[in-house]
C-alpha cells in the first residue's frame, strides 16, 4: 500500500492507505480526527465536510490519492479554542441539538463566509441545502450564519 | 404520561426492559468515599466544591444535559459553574431509577425526583452548617453553592460542608422552593454541550475508540427477515485491511460481518462478500398492496376505542354527510448517526459503548446472549446523533457482542446508511376513515372513525385475551389522537381494526399521533368547509365551554386548548388575508392537538403553491404551546422547531416503500428529509404556566402535518389525504 503525507490542520501526517480510501475514513480511523462525521457515504448529507485549500468538500468523496499537494482543515483545526466567528455565532444562537451534523454545517459556513462575507439567504440556502440536519436546527443555523457574517465583517 | 399508559408500556414491553417507574427515593449512597456527600443516587458533592450530577437520560438533542442540571442547580441552590455531568450507567447505584429515554418523558420523569434530590442535599448541607455554627438551621440559607448564616453573614461552601453533611439525617420531606424564587428554571439556558459540539470534541458512539479495537460492517439481507443460506468469505478476505469474516445470528437483521483494521476496509469487504440469502417469509411483501389490504379492511369489525351517543344511528339521518379516507405511509427514523456499538467481551465480562435510549435493555440483552450475570456487563451511554425512537431498540448491541466474542477483541460494528434505512424498525403505515354528519345549521353532530393501525412490535401485540376485553384499547389509551379526541360531538364513535405489518415496526417520534392528528385535523377542516365555517371558529365551538373532558385517567382541559388555538391564530393574523404572491396561490391552515393529556399545542401554517409547477413552499409556521412549567424556554423553542421540521419532512417527503420483501429507499437521496432551503420561519409562543411540566420532545410533530395539508387546500382547493403531499399529487 502506498504511503501518503496528508497536510491536515497545518501539520503533515504520514500514513499508509489504499489509494481509494476516502479522506473521511483516513481522518476518522487512521488519524483519530473524529469531529468529521459519517452520514451518508455518497456526498449528499454534508456531515463529512472539510476544507480543501480553503473550499468546502465532502471528505467521503475525496480519495486519499487525490489529497496529494493539498491542504486540509477539519473542524478540530478550524480555529484555536473554537474562536472562529462561525463557532462563536453557533454558540450565541444555541444552534445545536444532537449536534452530529453541525461540524459539517460549520465547515461549509466558514468556507462560504471567507469567499463571500456578505452572503445572503440565497447563497446560504444554496450551500447549506447540501446538508442534512435531522433535528431541524435550520432556523438557528440561518440566524447563526448571519451573525457570523456580521461579526466577521466587524473583526 | 398518565399512569395507565405507563403501566401499558411497562407490562407489554420486552420483559424487564427497565421501565420501572418509581418516585426515586432519596437514600444514602453508602459505597461512596466518605469525604464526598452523596445524599442520593443523582448527586455527589465533593470537597473541592464540584457537584456531580448523574444524568439518568440519554442526550439525543432534546437537551437533557442542560435541563436536568438546571432543575438540580435551582433546587440545590448550587452555582451553575460548579455542576459537572456524568452519564448514569446501569449499576446498583441506579437500581429502581429509570435510565430509559422515551415518551417525551425526560423532564416529566425527573422533575420531581431531581427537585427532591436537590432539596434533600440542601437541607442536609444547611443542617451541617448550623451544627458547626451552633445556630438554628432556620437562621441559615443556601445560596450559590454555600450556606450563609443570615444574622452574621458567615459562609461555608458546599464543598467544605460535604463531609459533615453526609452525617446528617436524611429528611423525609425536604421543603421545595417556591417557584417564584426559581433562579434557573424557566429562564433560557444555552446547551451545555454546545462548545464541545462546535469544536468537534463531542463524542458520539461512532467516535468512541477503545485500545485494540477493530472495525466491522455487516452484509445484511436485502429481504426483511432474510437469513444467510451460505457465503463465500474469500472476496472479502482479499481486501487489504480485512481480518476476519464472521456470520452473525443475533440482532434483527442477521448477516455476515467483515472485521477490518478500519471502517473503509470493512465496508469494501462487506460489499465484496458473496452471500446466498434465504429470503424468508416476506420475500413478496409489497407495501402498496398492504395499504390496499388495509383499506379493504375498513368494514371489518373493529375494537372499541370511544363511544358517545349513537353515531351509527345518527349518521344516516344527518342532513349533511361527508366521508374521507386518509393514508399515512411507512417511515424511517434516519437519524444522522447510523446505528453502531462497540463491544469488548473478555471471558465472563463485557463492556459496551453505545448510543442508546435504553442502556438497561442493552445490558440485559448482552447478559442473555453471553449467559453471564447482568452485573458483569458494563454499558456506557455515549452522546446520540439523534434518537427519535430508533434507539429504543438494541438490536445492534447483541450483534456487536456476538462479534466481539467470536473474534476475542473489542470491535465497533457500524451500520451503513443503507443498513440504517432498510434494516431497522419502521413507523408502520395506517389507514383512517372518518364519516361526519352535520345538522341543518352546519353544526357537526356525528364523528364516526375507523382507524387501521399496525401494532408496534416493541410494545407487543395484544393477546387474544386482551382483544376479548371490550375496554382493552380504552384502558390503554390507544390509538393516541383517536382515544383522546378532544372535541365535543353528541355522537362519537371510534373503532380500531388491527392489521399488523409484517416488517419490524417501532415507535417513531410521536408514535400514533402523526397519522391520527393528520386525519382528525384534516377532517375537521373538511367539515368546516362543508359547513361554510371558519376552521378556527368551528374548532373553538366544538371545544366549548372549555371544560375538562375526563377519559379514563386522562383529564383533557379544553380551556387550555382553546387558549393555544386563540394565541396561534392571533399571532398568525388568522383573520387577515395573506399577502398574495405573483404566480402562486397562498393559503393558511390551522390544527391543534393535546399530547398525552399534558401538552396543548396549536399551529398555523402559511403556504404557497406554484400555479404551474405546483411546487409547495411552507413560508411560516406559528406555534402556540402550553406544556405546564417550562424548564428551559430556549430548549423548548428548539424542540418546537425540531418537531415541526420533523413533521414537515413527513408531510412533504417521507415515505418508505417495500417491494419484493425489502425497503426500496436507502439513503437521503430517495428518503428525502427537509433541508434548509425548504425550512420555513418558525414562531413559537409559550403560554406561561405552573402546571406540572409536560413532555415536549414529540408534541410539535403531529399538528404541522394537517396544518400544512389544510393550508394547501386553502391555497389550491385540492385536498390531499395521502401523505406525502407532493406537486405530482397536486397536478393529478
Amino acid at each position: 500500500m502506498p504511503n501518503y503525507v496528508l497536510q491536515v490542520n497545518g501539520r503533515p501526517q504520514r500514513l499508509t492507505a489504499d489509494p481509494d480510501m476516502p479522506l473521511l475514513w483516513v481522518l476518522r480511523d487512521l488519524l483519530q480526527l473524529t469531529g468529521t462525521k459519517y452520514g451518508c457515504g455518497i456526498g449528499i448529507c454534508g456531515a463529512c465536510t472539510v476544507h480543501e485549500n480553503g473550499l468546502a468538500v465532502r471528505s467521503c468523496q475525496v480519495s486519499v490519492a487525490a489529497t496529494v499537494g493539498k491542504n486540509y482543515t477539519t473542524i478540530e483545526g478550524l480555529s484555536p479554542g473554537g474562536s472562529d466567528p462561525c463557532q462563536r455565532a453557533w454558540l450565541e444562537e444555541d444552534v445545536s441539538q444532537c449536534g452530529y451534523c453541525q461540524a459539517g454545517m460549520l465547515m461549509t459556513t466558514a468556507a462560504l463566509l471567507r469567499q463571500n462575507p456578505g452572503a445572503g439567504d440565497a447563497e446560504i440556502d444554496a450551500e447549506l441545502s447540501q446538508h442534512v440536519c435531522r433535528c431541524g436546527t435550520y432556523q438557528r443555523i440561518r440566524q447563526a450564519v448571519h451573525r457570523a457574517a456580521r461579526d466577521g465583517r466587524k473583526a | 404520561m398518565t399512569t395507565t399508559r405507563r403501566i401499558f408500556l411497562k407490562t407489554s414491553v420486552l420483559a424487564g426492559a427497565g421501565l420501572v417507574i418509581a418516585v426515586d427515593p432519596p437514600r444514602l449512597a453508602a459505597e461512596e468515599a466518605s469525604d464526598d456527600f452523596s445524599p442520593n443516587a443523582y448527586i455527589q458533592i465533593r470537597p473541592d466544591n464540584r457537584i456531580i450530577l448523574w444524568v439518568t437520560r440519554s442526550e439525543m438533542g432534546q437537551g437533557v444535559r442542560t435541563t436536568l442540571p438546571m432543575m438540580l442547580a435551582d433546587e440545590l441552590e448550587a452555582d451553575w459553574s460548579q455542576i459537572r455531568l456524568e452519564q448514569a450507567l446501569p449499576s446498583p447505584r441506579f437500581k429502581g431509577i429509570r435510565l430509559r429515554t422515551s415518551g417525551s418523558g425526560s423532564t416529566v420523569g425527573t422533575y420531581g425526583a431531581l427537585r427532591k434530590a436537590g432539596a434533600t442535599a440542601r437541607t442536609m448541607l444547611i443542617a451541617a452548617a448550623a451544627e458547626q455554627w451552633h445556630v438554628e438551621p432556620s437562621s441559615c440559607r443556601a445560596q450559590s453553592g454555600a450556606v450563609i448564616h443570615s444574622p452574621t453573614n458567615r459562609k461555608l461552601t458546599y464543598g467544605s460542608l460535604a463531609k459533615a453533611a453526609a452525617r446528617q439525617p436524611v429528611p423525609e420531606k425536604p421543603p421545595l422552593k417556591d417557584p417564584k424564587n426559581f433562579r434557573y428554571i424557566g429562564k433560557p439556558m444555552k446547551r451545555t454541550d454546545g462548545p464541545a459540539i462546535v469544536s468537534g470534541r463531542a463524542k458520539y458512539g461512532i467516535d468512541t475508540r477503545v485500545p485494540g479495537m477493530l472495525h466491522a460492517v455487516m452484509k445484511r439481507s436485502p429481504y426483511v427477515g432474510g437469513k444467510v443460506a451460505s457465503f463465500d468469505p474469500k472476496p472479502a478476505l482479499v481486501v487489504a485491511g480485512v481480518r476476519q469474516v464472521v456470520p452473525i445470528r443475533s440482532g434483527l437483521s442477521t448477516g455476515v460481518a467483515v472485521v477490518a483494521d478500519h471502517t473503509w476496509a470493512a465496508m469494501k469487504g462487506a460489499e465484496a462478500l458473496k452471500v446466498q440469502w434465504d429470503p424468508g417469509p416476506l420475500k413478496d411483501f409489497d407495501s402498496d398492496k398492504f395499504l390496499l389490504e388495509m383499506e379493504a379492511s375498513l368494514d371489518k369489525p373493529g375494537f372499541f376505542v370511544r363511544g358517545d351517543g349513537d353515531a351509527v344511528t345518527a349518521l344516516p339521518s344527518a342532513p349533511q354527510k361527508l366521508e374521507a379516507i386518509y393514508e399515512y405511509p411507512f417511515q424511517a427514523h434516519a437519524p444522522l448517526e447510523t446505528m453502531n456499538c462497540i463491544a469488548d467481551v473478555q471471558g465472563d465480562r463485557c463492556e459496551i459503548w453505545v448510543p442508546t435510549q435504553t442502556p438497561l435493555t442493552a445490558q440485559e440483552e448482552a447478559s442473555k446472549l453471553l449467559g453471564i450475570p447482568q452485573e458483569n456487563v458494563t454499558v456506557h451511554t455515549t452522546l446520540l446523533g439523534g434518537g427519535f425512537g430508533r434507539r429504543l431498540f438494541v438490536d445492534y448491541v447483541p450483534e456487536a457482542v456476538e462479534l466481539s466474542k467470536a473474534i476475542g477483541r473489542p470491535v465497533q460494528l457500524l451500520w451503513t446508511r443503507s443498513d440504517d434505512m432498510r434494516c431497522g424498525f419502521f413507523q408502520p403505515c395506517s389507514i383512517l376513515r372518518i364519516k361526519g354528519g352535520l345538522n341543518a345549521n352546519g353544526s357537526p353532530q356525528v364523528w364516526y372513525q375507523t382507524s387501521i393501525h399496525s401494532e408496534l412490535s416493541m410494545i407487543g401485540f395484544p393477546t387474544e385475551k386482551d382483544l376479548q376485553d371490550p375496554m382493552h384499547f380504552f384502558k390503554n389509551e390507544v390509538p393516541w389522537g383517536a382515544f383522546d379526541h378532544p372535541y365535543n360531538f353528541p355522537h362519537l364513535k371510534s373503532d380500531l381494526v388491527m392489521m399488523n405489518a409484517p416488517v419490524p415496526t417501532g415507535p417513531w417520534r410521536a408514535v400514533m399521533y402523526p397519522a391520527q392528528v393528520f386525519a382528525r385535523e384534516s377532517f375537521l377542516d373538511e367539515m368546516a368547509h362543508a359547513a361554510g365555517r371558519d376552521p378556527l371558529d368551528l374548532r373553538l365551538d366544538l371545544l366549548k365551554p372549555g371544560d375538562v373532558k375526563e377519559l379514563g385517567e386522562q383529564r383533557i382541559d379544553r380551556a387550555r386548548l382553546i387558549k393555544v388555538l386563540s394565541l396561534a391564530a392571533e399571532k398568525a393574523n388568522w383573520r387577515q388575508p395573506l399577502a398574495s404572491i405573483q404566480g402562486r396561490s397562498v393559503g393558511r391552515g390551522i390544527a391543534c392537538n393535546v399530547y398525552s393529556a399534558e401538552c396543548y399545542i396549536a399551529q398555523v401554517a402559511e403556504v404557497s403553491v406554484d400555479d404551474t409547477t405546483k411546487d409547495i413552499r411552507v413560508h411560516r409556521v406559528v406555534c402556540a404551546v402550553d406544556c405546564g412549567q417550562v424548564i428551559n424556554p430556549a430548549g423548548l423553542e428548539g424542540q418546537a422547531e425540531s418537531g415541526m421540521t420533523w413533521g414537515l419532512s413527513a408531510t412533504l417527503h417521507g415515505r418508505i416503500d417495500f417491494k419484493n420483501g425489502g425497503a426500496v429507499q436507502e439513503n437521503y437521496i430517495d428518503f428525502t428529509v427537509l433541508r434548509i432551503n425548504e425550512a420555513p420561519v418558525f414562531e413559537t409562543h409559550i403560554v406561561p404556566s405552573q402546571e406540572m411540566p409536560g413532555g415536549f420532545g414529540e408534541t410539535a410533530v403531529p399538528p404541522v402535518i394537517p396544518a400544512v395539508a389544510n393550508a394547501v387546500f386553502a391555497a389550491t382547493g385540492k385536498r390531499i389525504r395521502r401523505l406525502p403531499i407532493t406537486p405530482e399529487k397536486l397536478k393529478a
